[in-house]
């Protein structure tokens, strides 16, 4: 490369933003702007506020203490994203509470059917709670995170045909369950 | 999108965790890098004591291998003495 030719200055200019990218990184808005997206990942996948507060301070701490290798706040989000799928996932396999089940011998809730929508909010979460790990991690990112199923592929490390089984089973679930009790008949 | 799926999405919005949550991960960020000089401390005095060993034991062969010289180098001149009164 010839010094101060263009190749260089092209060079130069490729430094530069990438250091005021990384720069324009601060720690504080980041832990503003992807909080909830952190948080509710762990909460709605582990059903325990507890749990999922403490997890999210971990995903924040280990984001901090790779600052340097990311890139753009959209490498952040995706980076805090995959790392709160990983943490929840580890923590529910930690707590052995619940064994794995198969879709079909997922319980129904003791709960009476809903007559209002808030209850029938918190029907929907205590079904998906009971999922097995992986459709409820695919569930999770397919309604609170808006992905398609190649993200979530992507983001969980499991084939797209798996993504795609989990999600439509889940939902044929839910609505079997809720259908057979009166609820969702409009 | 149909009337489950739209259900299912306000169910799992996005929630706040609780408030002061950027505090709390703060206060364990500061708490946090006392162990590393702590650590690094510890470290390096065992690496010191080590050191400390290796040197030591170093010197006593030093010693070792000085007094045997010194006792060979004896030993040559008693032998040499007797080898020239048996001549």
């Amino acid at each position: 490369m010839v010094p101060g030719g263009p190749g260089q200055i092209a060079s130069n200019a490729t430094v530069i933003s990438l250091t005021a990218a990384r720069q324009a990184l601060d720690f504080d808005e980041l832990m503003r702007e992807h909080r909830a997206m952190v948080f509710s990942v762990l909460w709605h996948f582990l059903h325990d506020r507890d749990l999922a507060e403490e997890l999210a301070q971990d995903v924040f701490l280990s984001l901090h203490k790779n600052m340097g290798a990311i890139d753009s706040p959209a490498h952040a989000g995706h980076w805090l994203r995959k790392v709160a799928v990983q943490r929840a996932i580890d923590a529910g396999r930690r707590r052995l509470r619940r064994p794995q089940v198969s879709l079909e011998e997922v319980r129904e809730p003791f709960v009476r059917p809903p007559s209002a929508d808030p209850m029938l909010g918190d029907m929907l979460r205590r079904l998906i709670a009971t999922l097995p790990e992986g459709p409820r991690m695919a569930m999770v990112l397919r309604y609170q995170e808006d992905l398609d199923p190649a993200e979530i592929a992507e983001t969980m490390g499991i084939p797209l045909g798996t993504v795609k089984s989990h999600i439509a089973r889940s939902v044929a679930m839910l609505r079997e369950k809720l259908e057979r009790r009166g609820v969702g008949e409009r | 999108m149909d009337w489950l799926e739209e259900e299912l999405t306000q169910a799992l919005a996005r929630k706040e965790p609780g408030p002061g949550f950027e505090s709390r991960v703060r206060a364990r960020l500061a708490r946090r890098p006392q162990w590393l000089p702590i650590a690094a401390a510890l470290l390096m005095l065992v690496g010191a004591s080590e050191a400390w060993q290796q040197y030591r034991g170093y010197q006593a062969k030093e010693q070792v291998m000085a007094a045997m010289r010194i006792a060979g180098g004896k030993l040559n001149r008693v032998q040499a003495k007797i080898s020239g009164g048996a001549q």
